[in-house]
């Protein structure tokens, strides 16, 4: 289904969320991250422990989009061309042959990464942020949509090689996925045990909705979203706050006021608006932002966390005027 | 024992002082007590740390420490001893530990061996022999005030005790080379049997400082604790100026006059109620008295020829009174008390407040001024003080209550409308003064937009006015709306609100401006709602 009108679109976006918060029970807000970045077309970061359902959510957005997909497990010993690919020198043809890595698909699942060293972390993040790549100097664009699932565990940080600043801000997002609520929880264990779902990583349940087409059309109506200057000067005094906020040592950048206003358009057209509101603002500044600021080692002392400063910065930024 | 022989200056002593005097007679005989510590116990601790390590087992350590009391008996011995000149070697003090060791020692090692005062009374056993109610009247008498610390001391001593084994035991396993395997971070899961013999090694040497150290430091509080019980220290005085004034062959007018300053001591009869027929006490009497008594006999002599020789009656008396007040005899312990009241008097610099102070302290007692017509009355200068009370006390509680979390005051001031909503102007005198006329003119001028943004300020200020609600300068229109969405439910005027703040949004943001005749709706809907909210209608 490709969508024509702006309804049409947020039907079609309601559509792929119902399938996904089918099988990912009691984490809405996720899946609706999730979707606002597959259609804005950026990188998602999603930490949580583990068995939340990541590897699950991605599984089920390739099968409901008909996208291809690929995992990653990202060890200490994965090097770079383990993710981009390789020559090969074929033996039978005498000649060199290109392998192409996991990298050359839709939707790429990195999982733990940073377990990996820097130099393969670098590796994906040059993908991720040319969307091509080149192995022995011949170069291959990737299929649009490209959009890379990144995993990584707050709790288990031994032997791990945490993702530089400058990289993180390749992210769009930075998901927090935490236990579900007691209430969905209990429906998830009544749903396995009655076979209703399945008790492993198993999306082919699912229905697809729409393909790779409907998705770049719901970003090319995304882009059409009106997105009037005073809020753009309403994103920008927010960003910029967090530069002069006593609590952060690093605030976000330009490409953080760039992400949180392609990401508010997009926001509004799963909402059913042709234009942005504040509202859509506040909605996608923590997971635009949380990932790109640093917090002092005082706040961190008083207790602070970066949450907390950005829902300080929101109530304290006068919304916009007109 | 003869006080005379004493190695150190009696004198009482605050029991800290008197710790510091155990110090130092611990490292005046360091060697000695360490000596004394090995001869009476390396056979024995070799014999249980031998046993515990062979069996792996932890009770022949534990005996060992119980037994701490049987230990500290030869140490006593020797401290005691040597304090009075007396140096008895470690075969002498195994030879004769029957004569010293025994008396007190069961109890000691049961009922009283968890004891904090164990090292402070274990005089009371073996310095005076006492036994049964003699020794506990003495124990009553020791325990007196003023406060002996012992147990402070005990706890002291145990903790760096541990402290140290703990420490020298990290030392070595930091040096020990790998290969021995001694492990720190598996210490407490699994012992070798080089562990465990190295650990109860480690601890037996730390035993062999702390223990002759808590002897003489227990044995200094004591000899302290019976000084001033028993005016050792005069004892002692009045002992030297007896024999110097039998040496001089003269001096009972002195002697008088001490005995007359002796009768002043502190409570030399008290200590001698619960007195034993101590060895120690003995050893001194024997001392003691014979000089006394002669100086008695002199005094009798020399009462006989004042009569004669009436010109030297004031020398002796002189004589006796510069040895008391010499630096050597008696306290060395100078204490200085200013009391406010007198540095007050005593400063020249006086500011307002200072006299303010002065009189209210002064104000019973220094009535002099009371006839002066420009003096403040008392009760004037009372009730300022007061005042001045109240309001520090006051301040102090405000400031308390203010940083207490949701405040006392800010929960009475309740939420206040910031002057920012949504991007609009919310203070209420900002609004014109006839709300409907100035809504037509801008639907008039066409400005959709300005008419909106005043229907909606004026929605906005009356609800606040009515149901204040926490919104802060970030507030956007939909925050509003779910504040008062919370706060109303869905009432008529939070319908209005939504259909208001919809076409708003429409307006504002999405440049499509509302229809003319759908925002003339929304004001003839808060013309019926806005009276419920004030009593009176849109002017």
């Amino acid at each position: 289904m490709t969508p024509r009108t702006i309804e049409e679109a947020a039907e079609l976006a309601n559509r792929i969320e119902t399938q996904l918060n089918q099988v990912l029970i009691g984490q809405p807000a996720v899946t609706r991250q999730v979707m606002l970045a597959l259609i804005t077309g950026g990188h998602v970061l999603i930490e949580g422990v583990p068995g939340l359902g990541k590897t699950l959510l991605a599984r089920s957005l390739a099968r409901v989009l008909e996208l291809d997909f690929q995992r990653i497990q990202f060890t200490p010993d994965l090097m770079p061309s383990d993710v981009t690919g390789h020559v090969l020198f074929d033996s039978q043809t005498g000649d060199f042959r290109v392998r192409k890595g996991p990298a050359f698909t839709n939707l790429l699942l990195a999982d733990e990464i940073n377990r990996a060293p820097a130099k393969t972390q670098a590796a994906l993040l040059e993908v991720m942020q040319e969307r091509q790549i080149t192995i022995e100097g011949e170069t291959f664009e990737l299929d649009p949509p490209f959009v890379v699932l990144a995993t990584q565990n707050p709790l288990d940080q031994e032997g791990t090689y945490p993702l530089p600043e400058a990289e993180l801000d390749r992210f769009l997002f930075k998901i927090l996925i935490d236990y579900p609520e007691l209430e969905d929880e209990t429906r998830m264990v009544e749903m396995v045990l009655d076979g209703s779902l399945p008790d492993s990583l198993d999306a082919e349940q699912l229905t697809p909705v729409t393909n790779a087409e409907g998705i770049l059309a719901l970003a090319h109506q995304a882009e059409a979203v009106i997105l009037d200057r005073a809020i753009i000067d309403y994103i920008l005094r927010l960003v910029r706050a967090t530069r002069e906020h006593p609590s952060l040592i690093q605030g976000g950048g330009p490409r953080a006021s760039i992400a949180l206003a392609r990401t508010a358009k997009t926001q509004a057209l799963l909402a059913g608006r042709d234009f942005v509101i504040p509202d859509d603002i506040k909605q996608v500044a923590p997971p635009v932002l949380r990932h790109r600021l640093r917090l002092g080692v005082d706040a961190d002392i008083e207790g602070q966390t970066v949450e907390s400063v950005l829902e300080q910065l929101l109530e304290q930024v006068e919304a916009p005027r007109q | 024992m003869d006080l005379n022989r004493i190695n150190a200056r009696l004198a009482p002593r605050s029991c800290w002082q008197a710790v510091d005097f155990g110090t130092r007679l611990y490292r005046r005989w360091w060697r000695q007590g360490a000596l004394v510590w090995l001869v009476f116990t390396a056979l024995p601790f070799a014999l249980l740390a031998g046993y515990g390590a062979a069996t792996r087992s932890v009770w022949p350590m534990l005996v060992f420490w119980w037994l701490k009391p049987l230990w500290e008996r030869p140490l006593l011995a020797f401290y005691s001893r040597a304090l009075f000149g007396d140096y008895p070697s470690p075969w002498t003090l195994l030879r004769t530990f029957r004569s010293y060791g025994v008396n007190g020692l069961a109890g000691q090692l049961t009922w009283r061996r968890l004891s904090p005062m164990r090292g402070f009374l274990t005089g009371v056993w073996q310095l005076e022999g006492s036994k049964g109610d003699k020794a506990s009247g003495r124990l009553s008498v020791l325990l007196r005030p003023p406060s002996q610390r012992a147990g402070t001391l005990t706890l002291t001593v145990l903790t760096l005790e541990h402290l140290m084994t703990v420490a020298l035991v990290v030392l070595a396993i930091t040096l020990v080379p790998w290969q021995f395997n001694l492990e720190f971070s598996v210490w407490f899961q699994e012992q070798s049997r080089l562990q465990w013999a190295f650990a109860n090694l480690a601890w037996y040497l730390v035993l062999m400082v702390t223990e002759p150290l808590y002897v003489a430091t227990s044995f200094a509080l004591y000899l302290n604790q019976r000084t001033w019980l028993e005016g050792w220290d005069l004892q002692l005085g009045l002992t030297r100026i007896g024999e110097r004034r039998r040496r001089a062959g003269r001096g009972g007018a002195a002697l008088l006059v001490l005995l007359a300053l002796f009768s002043a001591a502190p409570h030399p009869a008290e200590a001698q109620a619960g007195q034993p027929e101590s060895r120690l006490k003995r050893d001194a009497a024997q001392s003691l008295l014979p000089p006394v008594e002669s100086g008695r006999s002199d005094f009798s002599r020399d009462n006989g020829a004042t009569e004669s020789a009436s010109t030297d009656k004031d020398a002796p008396k002189q004589q006796a009174l510069d040895l008391l007040a010499s630096d050597t005899f008696m306290p060395f312990e100078e204490r200085q008390d200013r009391r406010l009241r007198e540095s007050l008097r005593d400063d020249d610099n006086d500011s307002w407040w200072r006299d303010l102070l002065k009189k209210l302290l002064e104000r019973d007692r220094d009535n002099s001024d009371r006839d002066d017509p420009l003096s403040i009355p008392d009760t004037v200068v009372e009730g300022m003080g007061y005042l001045l009370l109240l309001v520090l006390l006051g301040v102090i509680l405000a400031l308390i209550l203010q940083r207490l979390p949701g405040g006392l005051a800010r929960r009475r001031r309740g939420p206040e409308m910031p002057v920012n909503v949504a991007g609009l102007d919310t203070r209420a005198d900002s609004l014109p003064a006839d709300l409907n006329q100035a809504l037509d003119d801008e639907l008039a001028r066409g400005d959709i937009r300005a008419a909106l943004a005043l229907l909606l300020r004026d929605g906005l200020i009356t609800l606040f006015q009515r149901h204040p609600t926490p919104l802060t300068a970030g507030a956007t229109e939909q925050d509003c709306l779910r504040a008062y969405r919370r706060l109303l439910g869905d009432a008529p005027v939070v319908a209005w609100l939504a259909d208001l703040i919809d076409a708003w949004t429409r307006t504002a943001w999405a440049h499509r401006p509302s229809d003319r005749e759908w925002v003339r709706a929304l004001r003839d809907r808060w013309g019926e709602l806005r009276p419920a909210l004030t009593g009176r209608a849109p002017s």
